[in-house]
């Protein structure tokens, strides 16, 4: 048997402990529950009273069965080339040092944020079939078509999704690996061990949680994908998002719609929980007395290593930037020549009508709400990952599991429950910046979770009892003994929560009043208004603006903990 | 004393908004309305002209913003006096009781509406505008050979991969595209026509902007839209490039409404908002900002409208009442087919 952390009197809930999951559940009940189970209740009921029959039409109809399995297929592929793609990249953040790294780090995040409809068109610019790796390939080898077929199929979403989820993967993993005391090693090194059996042995099992967590975070994020999925594969290729979209927001069938948010919610659960099952035994402690050391990647020697490292960089370099560096010039093309009338256009009121506001309000209503939500969303987040590494009582991984449901309920799903929920009593918040700033929170806070609990895995709660037993109260243990421990994955959690919230849509366009554009808003307002330079030009300026408050907060960030 | 005045004066700071609130009507519409339509001249001439404010409330096209007003009536609020969509968009409306009755002594302009556009309509919802949905298509890209002729031919293989369609159930142009092939070919083949489409098809796009970006980026030279595409770019003074056609002379008929919304307390001014929109001053409006064709039978269409909008030879439409009753079964096979691999 495993030896976990934690085991022991000294980690069983307090009091205190108690009060504070009460309290929490009645907030998340009141935000969260009440306004799902609303919705849900429809799942069970017909037109004509409760029934079953939602239910078992969309386990049994084949264009449902099609769905959930469509679904399933391209998440498992999406899921491993986006780990395929994202642990090399953590392996070279981890082990190597070169010019610019800390800012490569921050940017990597950029992907992750762009709306689905910005990333859409940035694929098309770039893949398509008049993009400009098709028309660089045809006049490099004298073509008469087109040679490549990248979107509008599987590949397309796959792709795609790797480009959103492949800097997670290398986020998570490259935090953790980066924490670990290289003594084990150097003292495997000293017994003879090799090179793979090191990596095998000592490094990947350690590397696990991290692999694990992240995996399942791209798995359910890619299984409840939803614009990339209708963009680049077109209606044909569906998932259930958009089985639960279609049904609810424009068929007005509430009943199939709630069944298949049900059949969902029980898939992407089911996974949630097999994780948690599995990362409870996987957790091995880490003290981080020691850091590992990167090398210079440009010292010598050269290694066949590196040139295929530097060929990895090479393509990656161009999928990830080919996408977001055709946005720029497509934002600075106007009337067939350079310009930046595009950018002159937004700050005038010429697209106020368009999007009820001016462009720059939308910045600023992006930025408010990014900011809030990130609070609100650190402090739940927080107080969840604390129960769930050191709450010791009867059901955790239920209880654990329902409080990470969020992560497991498309955010159509959410939106809409939301604009249920708030709009009537208890709460009447429909339409106003709270209700946004409540599905942001409600939407990132298991992100912060999946980031910070690896990280409090690793921490020994002896440091607290330690503090406690020389007089500390718990919290005052908490701000002076784990709170500095845990800079760092709080701030990786709060660029998360930020980036999410930057980007989100799709809850975002359902509680909105016009008037309170958020920019993903603006970038499809200008989109449907057929003013694609504009739309570029936009979804540049929420690049910048992410790209700016990342590099900002990681910055700020280095410093303390190098201080 | 001093302190009584200021106490008055914190009084009236507090109550000023109150006094000072103009009547406001709260309009539920879609985006495309509010971003290239007439939305912004239509509520400086109604606010000027009965010193009332109009807040235009929208959750992206139609379907989605009438999803919006149902959820929020079955939540126990009711936000909006006014409601637009596109006719297809609402036949289910008739389960939610959502309209009041309109005649044309409560909005005097319904008289200009011609007889048979009214008849489109249901109890309550007026059209305003209305067009056809037809096929465009990029001239660079058929410079040597011809678009189908027919939607049979769109079969072709020599057109694979060049057709760009919108998902019907959640664009009103797909949705009105598959009406159409089922009132072309019946209620009986109107799927195979899909599964022969199959290879032609290059994507089904959620709306029909994505649908356009996509023609205009060159992905491909097809794709489902309206017969006023041509004039839209005359008007702007674009190059032609892009050009509407009718396949075999045939159209479908697409339909925009308005309706007051159950339970507004603007009763009349709602009225009388709908009056003004259906006013030749504003109707002469929609061919350069909806790129529609008014619905009132006297607005002057400008040149290039007359020169290049495209009034199929054949019309089809299905009434709304069988649409009503058929729409979920319909979605429901074509989703089936067209996921089919």
């Amino acid at each position: 048997m495993v030896t976990r952390l934690g085991d022991g009197d000294h980690t069983t809930v307090t009091r205190g402990g108690y009060l504070l999951l009460l309290a929490l559940a009645a907030l998340l009940a009141l935000v969260f529950y009440y306004p799902l189970a609303l919705v849900l209740t429809g799942a069970f009921r017909s037109t004509s009273g409760w029934s079953l029959s939602a239910l078992t039409s969309v386990i049994s109809d084949p264009y449902y069965v099609h769905l959930i399995w469509f679904t399933i297929v391209q998440a498992v592929y999406s899921t491993l080339l986006s780990l395929g793609i994202g642990l090399v990249g953590a392996y070279i953040l981890t082990r190597y040092d070169f010019p610019g790294k800390r800012t490569i780090r921050s940017l990597t995040v950029i992907p992750f944020v762009l709306p689905a409809i910005v990333v859409a068109l940035g694929f098309i610019l770039f893949f398509g079939n008049s993009g400009y790796l098709n028309r660089a390939l045809i006049s490099l080898f004298g073509l008469s078509r087109p040679p490549l077929h990248i979107l509008y199929s599987l590949t397309g979403i796959v792709l795609a999704h790797a480009f959103y989820n492949a800097p997670i993967v290398m986020r998570v993993v490259s935090a953790s690996w980066e924490g670990f005391d290289p003594s084990i090693d150097e003292a495997a090194v000293s017994l003879g061990a090799g090179r793979m059996r090191r990596f095998i042995g000592i490094t990947l099992p350690r590397l696990m949680p991290a692999i694990l967590s992240s995996s399942a975070l791209v798995f359910v994020f890619t299984f409840l994908s939803f614009p990339i999925v209708l963009t680049l594969g077109g209606a044909r290729y569906a998932t259930i998002e958009v089985g639960i979209y279609t049904l609810v927001r424009t068929l007005l069938d509430y009943n199939h719609g709630a069944a298949l948010i049900l059949v969902e919610m029980t898939i992407s659960l089911f996974f949630t929980y097999l994780y948690l099952r599995a990362e409870g035994h996987l957790a091995i402690p880490t003290q981080g007395s020691r850091r590992l050391s990167p090398r210079r990647f440009l010292a010598p020697p050269v290694s066949v290593g590196k040139v295929l490292i530097a060929l990895y960089v090479l393509l990656v370099g161009i999928f990830f930037l080919g996408p977001i560096v055709s946005i720029v010039i497509d934002s600075l093309r106007s009337a067939q020549s350079w310009s930046i009338a595009n950018y002159a256009q937004l700050l005038s009121q010429r697209y106020s009508p368009f999007l009820g506001t001016s462009p720059l309000a939308t910045v600023r209503t992006s930025l408010i709400i990014g900011s809030l939500a990130t609070m609100a969303s650190l402090l739940v987040g927080t107080m969840i990952a604390f129960f769930v590494v050191r709450g010791r009582i009867v059901g955790r991984w239920i209880i654990e599991a329902a409080l990470m449901a969020p992560l497991a309920v498309s955010s159509v799903a959410i939106g809409f429950a939301l604009l249920r929920g708030l709009s009537a009593p208890p709460l009447r918040l429909g339409g106003t910046l709270t209700a946004v700033v409540i599905a942001h929170a409600v939407l990132t806070y298991p992100f912060v979770v999946r980031v910070l609990r690896p990280i409090l895995e690793g921490l020994d709660p002896q440091l607290v009892e330690a503090a406690r037993s020389l007089g500390s109260s718990r919290l005052r243990a908490f701000l002076d003994v784990e709170l500095p421990l845990l800079r760092r994955g709080l701030l990786v959690a709060a660029v998360f929560a930020f980036a999410l919230s930057m980007g989100e849509m799709s809850a975002t366009i359902i509680l909105m009043r016009p008037g309170l554009s958020t920019i993903p808003i603006a970038v499809y307002g200008l989109l449907s208004a057929r003013q694609f330079g504009a739309a570029s030009a936009m979804a540049v300026v929420l690049i910048a603006v992410t790209a700016a408050s990342f590099i900002v907060i990681d910055r700020l960030g280095g410093e303390k903990i190098n201080a | 004393m001093k302190r009584a005045m200021w106490l008055m004066l914190f009084l009236v700071i507090c109550v000023s908004p109150f006094l000072a609130a103009r009547e406001k009507i709260v309009v539920y519409t879609y985006d495309s309305f509010v971003s290239w339509g007439p939305a912004a001249a239509l509520k400086e001439a109604f606010s000027e002209e009965y010193d009332c404010d109009v807040e235009y409330v929208t959750a992206g096209g139609g379907k989605a913003t009438l999803s919006r007003l149902i959820a929020e009536r079955e939540a126990g609020t009711n936000n909006a006096d006014l409601f637009m969509a596109e006719l297809n968009d609402v036949p289910r409306i008739a389960n939610y009781d959502l309209f009041l009755p309109l005649t044309a002594e409560d909005v005097p302009n319904i008289a200009t509406v011609p007889v048979d556009l009214m008849a489109e309509g249901l109890n309550g919802f007026v059209p305003y505008e209305y067009g056809y949905i037809t096929l465009t298509y990029d001239t660079q890209a058929f410079s040597t050979q011809s678009p189908p002729a027919t939607l049979e031919d769109l079969a072709d293989p020599v057109y694979a991969r060049q057709l760009i369609c919108e998902d019907a159930r959640t664009s009103s142009t797909g949705f009105s595209f598959l009406l159409w092939t089922i009132a072309h070919f019946g209620e009986d083949k109107y799927l195979d026509f899909w599964r022969s489409i199959h290879d032609s098809l290059l994507t089904i796009t959620q709306g029909w902007g994505e649908g356009w970006s996509l023609l205009t980026h060159g992905e491909a030279p097809l794709l489902v839209s309206f017969s006023t595409d041509t004039a839209y770019a005359a008007i702007c003074g674009d190059p032609l490039r892009y050009r509407a056609y009718a396949p075999g002379e045939e159209g479908y008929r697409t339909v925009y409404g308005i309706g007051v919304v159950k339970g507004t307390r603007h009763e009349a001014l709602a009225k009388e908002f709908i009056d003004l929109l259906l006013s030749a001053e504003m109707q002469k409006l929609i061919p350069t900002t909806e790129i529609m064709f008014p619905a009132n039978g006297n607005a002057k269409l400008p040149p290039a409208f007359q020169e290049y909008a495209i009034v199929p030879h054949t019309v089809l439409s299905i009434p709304l009442a069988v649409v009503g009753e058929n729409m979920g079964k319909w979605l429901h096979a074509w989703e089936t087919v067209i996921t089919q691999p």
